[in-house]
C-alpha cells in the first residue's frame, strides 16, 4: 500500500496534475454555482478536455470538478437560495436563513470547513477501503462481473428517484438499448445502424452525456423561463465575518464527525450518492438534536448546515470506492467519469489497481490536494468567484451552449454529431417533462457493452445455462444484494410514510451528485 | 380516466420496445450462430422483452392523479425551438463559414434570442470571445480547424 501511496503521490504532485486539481476545483465551483447546472453537467463539460490528456490527469481534473461543483452549489444555496445541484438543496435550508441574518460569511466558512473535513475523512477512508476491496475483487470471474453490472444498474435505478423505480428501470433498459446501436463487439455485426455509416461506431458516450446533461439542462432552464429571472444581486459588503467562535466550533464538531462517517458509508453504496447522503445526514442530525436545537433547524442552525455539507463531500469521495474497485459508479457523476475512463482506454474495476496503479492512487491522493485547494484558495476567493453569478443569463446561457456543442464537435470534427445532439436533447427534454430520470439511462449505456461481453462469456462457460447465477456463491450473493437493493426503496418509502420527517420536503432528484 | 405522464411514458416505451424487438430480427447472424447460446440478437431480444414488460408495469401501476397530468402550459417551447434551430444552423455554418464566423454568428444569435438587444454588448460578448477561442485552439493547442467550404470555393483550397 505504501508503494501505491508513493506512486500516487509522485503522479499527483506533477505540476500539470496539480494544475488540473486547481483548475478543476475552480471550474467546478463556478459551474456548480450556476443554478440548474450540477456536478453531472460540470463533469460532462470536462470530458472533451480529458480526451486530450493522460487518463490520470483526466480523472484528477474530473474529481476536482466534482467536489468543486458540490462546493459551488453550496455557495449559491447560501447566498441566493438557488441550489446549483440536488446535493446542496439541503444546504439552503439553514444556509440561506443564516445569510439573511447577515451571517453569510460565517455560513460560507462553515460550509467550506465542513466540506473540507468531510472530504478529508472520506479520502482517508477511501485510502483504506479501496485497496482492500480491490484486492478482494481480483478473484472475480466473468459471472461475478455480470452480477456486478446488474447490481450497479439496479442500484442506480433503485435510488434514482422518489417512488420512480419502474421509470428508472425503464430508463436503464433504454440506455442498454442505445448501447446496442453500432457494431457488435463480440461478432462484428452492425446492429440498428439502418445503413448509416455515422452509426457504425454507435452513439458516442461524449455526445450522449453532453446532450442529456449539459445541453438538455441548459435548454430546460430556458424552457422553464428561468433565464428571465432577475440576476443575483450580491452585496459583498453584507457577507459579514468569516470567523467562527470557539463555542460554535465545539457545537458542530460532533455533527461533522458523525456526518463524515455517515456520508462516506452512504456514498460507497452503489447508486446512493451525495444527494441522498445530504438529505439523510440532515434528517439524522435533526432527529438526534435536543428539543431546543431542533427548533433552530430551518431557521439558521449551524448543525443543520454542517451536517449536509460534510455528508455530501464525504459521499462524493465515498462514491469513488465502487467506481475504482468494482467499476460500478456510486452516482450519476461517477457514471460519467467511468465512461470517460473507458473512452481513454482505462477499465475501472478490480484490475485497475494492478494495471493502472498511477490512475488508481493519484486520484485518491489528489483528493487531499483538492480539499486543500477548496479551503485555501476557493474560500477567500468566494466573494470574487460569486461575482460571476451576476453575469446576465442571456450572455451566460449561449456561452454554456457553445461549450457543450463545440466540446463534442472538437473531438469528432463531424457536424453530424451536432445534429445528433439536437435530436437527443429533444428526446431528453421530452423525457424530463415526463419526469423520467436521466442518470440510469447513461449508466445503462455505459455498462451495456461490458455487461453483454461478460454475459456472453458466462453463458459460453456454463454451456448456455443460466445456472452460473446460483452455482457460484459470490455471484449469487451479488445477485441477492441487487434484488435487496431493488426492494429497498418501496420499503423505505413505506417507512417514510409512517414516520414523516418534519421540515422542508424536497424530492430527491435523479441520483445526481 | 386521467391520462398521466406515467401513462404517456409507458405507452412510448412500449412502442419503442416493440419497434426495437421488430428490428432485432433484422440483425444479421453469422453462420452457425443460431446454434450458439449467445449471439448478436440475444441481448437485444432480452432488452425488448424486458422493456415491454417494464412499460406494461408502468402503465398498470400508474396512478390517475391530477397532479401527475402532463401540462405544457408555461413552457417557452418557441424559444427553445429557435435555440435548437440556431444550433442546427451553427453546424451548417461550421461547414460553410468556418469556425470563427460560425461562432460569432451563433453567439450573437443566442444573445439576441435570449433578449439582449444592445449592439455593443452583442459584439463585445461574441467577437473577442470567438477570436480568443479560435486563437487558443489553432495557435496554442495546434488544433486544425478547417476553413469553411465557402472560403475554399471562393479563394481556393
Amino acid at each position: 500500500m505504501l508503494d501505491g501511496i508513493f506512486t500516487g503521490l509522485s503522479t499527483a504532485v506533477m505540476p500539470f496534475n496539480l494544475m488540473m486539481v486547481i483548475v478543476g476545483c475552480f471550474a467546478g465551483t463556478f459551474i456548480g454555482m450556476l443554478p440548474g447546472l450540477g456536478p453531472i453537467s460540470a463533469v460532462a463539460l470536462m470530458i472533451p478536455i480529458t480526451y486530450g490528456i493522460d487518463p490520470s490527469s483526466g480523472i484528477i481534473l474530473m474529481a476536482g470538478v466534482y467536489y468543486g461543483a458540490v462546493f459551488g452549489g453550496s455557495t449559491s444555496s447560501i447566498l441566493i437560495n438557488a441550489p446549483g445541484c440536488a446535493s446542496t438543496v439541503v444546504t439552503s435550508f439553514d444556509g440561506y436563513p443564516l445569510a439573511q441574518q447577515g451571517q453569510a460569511g460565517k455560513a460560507l466558512a462553515l460550509a467550506a470547513y465542513s466540506s473540507f473535513i468531510g472530504g478529508t475523512i472520506g479520502a482517508i477512508a477511501l485510502l483504506i477501503a479501496a485497496p482492500a476491496l480491490a484486492a478482494v475483487s481480483l478473484s472475480f470471474q466473468s459471472t461475478d462481473y455480470f452480477a456486478l453490472m446488474v447490481l450497479g444498474l439496479t442500484a442506480v435505478a433503485a435510488f434514482s428517484g422518489k417512488g420512480q423505480v419502474i421509470k428508472a428501470m425503464v430508463m436503464t433498459i433504454f440506455g442498454l438499448m442505445i448501447a446496442t446501436v453500432g457494431t457488435d463487439k463480440t461478432s462484428g455485426v452492425p446492429r440498428f445502424t439502418f445503413g448509416s455509416v455515422d452509426l457504425i461506431d454507435g452513439i458516442s458516450f461524449l455526445l450522449l452525456a453532453m446532450a442529456t446533461f449539459a445541453l438538455a439542462e441548459v435548454v430546460m432552464t430556458i424552457l422553464n423561463g428561468k433565464h428571465k429571472e432577475e440576476d443575483a444581486q450580491l452585496d459583498m459588503a453584507q457577507l459579514g465575518s468569516m470567523k467562527l467562535s470557539k463555542e460554535e466550533v465545539l457545537h458542530v464538531v460532533p455533527t461533522v464527525a458523525r456526518s463524515s462517517v455517515f456520508g462516506f458509508i452512504v456514498g460507497v453504496l452503489p447508486g446512493a450518492g451525495a444527494t441522498i447522503a445530504s438529505f439523510l445526514a440532515y434528517g439524522l442530525e435533526r432527529n438526534i438534536a435536543s428539543a431546543k436545537d431542533k427548533l433552530k433547524f430551518g431557521k439558521g442552525s449551524l448543525r443543520g448546515l454542517a451536517a449536509p455539507e460534510t455528508a455530501n463531500n464525504a459521499a462524493s469521495t465515498g462514491s469513488f470506492v465502487p467506481l475504482l474497485t468494482l467499476g460500478i459508479p456510486g452516482s450519476g457523476t461517477t457514471a460519467i467519469m467511468l465512461g470517460a475512463l473507458i473512452a481513454a482506454g482505462v477499465q475501472p474495476g478490480p484490475r485497475l489497481f494492478v494495471d493502472n496503479p498511477d490512475v488508481f492512487w493519484s486520484v485518491i491522493i489528489s483528493m487531499y490536494f483538492g480539499n486543500l485547494v477548496l479551503l485555501i484558495l476557493n474560500l477567500p476567493l468566494i466573494p470574487y468567484i460569486s461575482k460571476l453569478l451576476t453575469i446576465p443569463r442571456p450572455i451566460l446561457i449561449p456561452l454554456i451552449l457553445f461549450f457543450s456543442i463545440t466540446g463534442v464537435y472538437l473531438v469528432s470534427f463531424n457536424t453530424f454529431d451536432i445534429h445528433m445532439m439536437v435530436i437527443i436533447t429533444i428526446i431528453a427534454l421530452f423525457l424530463k417533462l415526463l419526469e423520467f430520470p436521466m442518470a440510469p439511462m447513461l449508466l445503462g449505456y455505459i455498462l451495456g457493452g461490458l455487461m453483454e461481453i461478460n454475459l456472453s462469456r458466462a453463458l459460453v462457460i456454463s454451456d448456455g445455462s443460466f445456472s452460473f447465477l446460483w452455482e457460484r456463491p459470490l455471484t449469487l450473493s451479488i445477485i441477492i444484494v441487487a434484488i435487496l437493493i431493488l426492494c429497498l426503496p418501496p420499503i423505505l418509502e413505506r417507512l417514510h410514510k409512517r414516520k414523516s420527517v418534519r421540515g422542508p420536503e424536497v424530492a430527491v432528484n435523479e441520483g445526481e451528485g | 380516466m386521467i391520462f398521466t405522464k406515467d401513462h404517456i411514458g409507458g405507452l412510448i416505451f412500449l412502442c419503442l420496445s416493440v419497434t426495437y424487438g421488430y428490428y432485432t430480427g433484422d440483425i444479421a447472424l453469422l453462420p452457425g450462430d443460431e446454434y450458439e447460446s449467445f449471439h448478436s440478437q440475444t441481448l437485444p431480444y432480452a432488452l425488448a422483452i424486458l422493456g415491454g414488460l417494464l412499460s406494461l408495469a408502468l402503465l398498470i401501476t400508474a396512478k390517475s392523479d391530477l397532479n401527475n397530468k402532463l401540462s405544457l402550459h408555461g413552457y417557452d417551447f418557441m424559444l427553445v425551438s429557435k435555440l435548437l434551430l440556431l444550433v442546427v444552423l451553427f453546424a451548417l455554418a461550421l461547414e460553410w463559414l468556418g469556425f470563427l464566423l460560425a461562432t460569432v454568428f451563433f453567439l450573437v444569435g443566442g444573445y439576441w434570442l435570449l433578449g439582449e438587444r444592445r449592439p455593443k454588448t452583442l459584439l463585445l460578448a461574441s467577437v473577442p470571445f470567438a477570436i480568443g477561442i479560435w486563437f487558443a485552439l489553432t495557435q496554442l493547442l495546434d488544433v486544425y480547424l478547417a476553413p469553411g467550404q465557402l472560403y475554399t470555393q471562393l479563394f481556393g483550397g
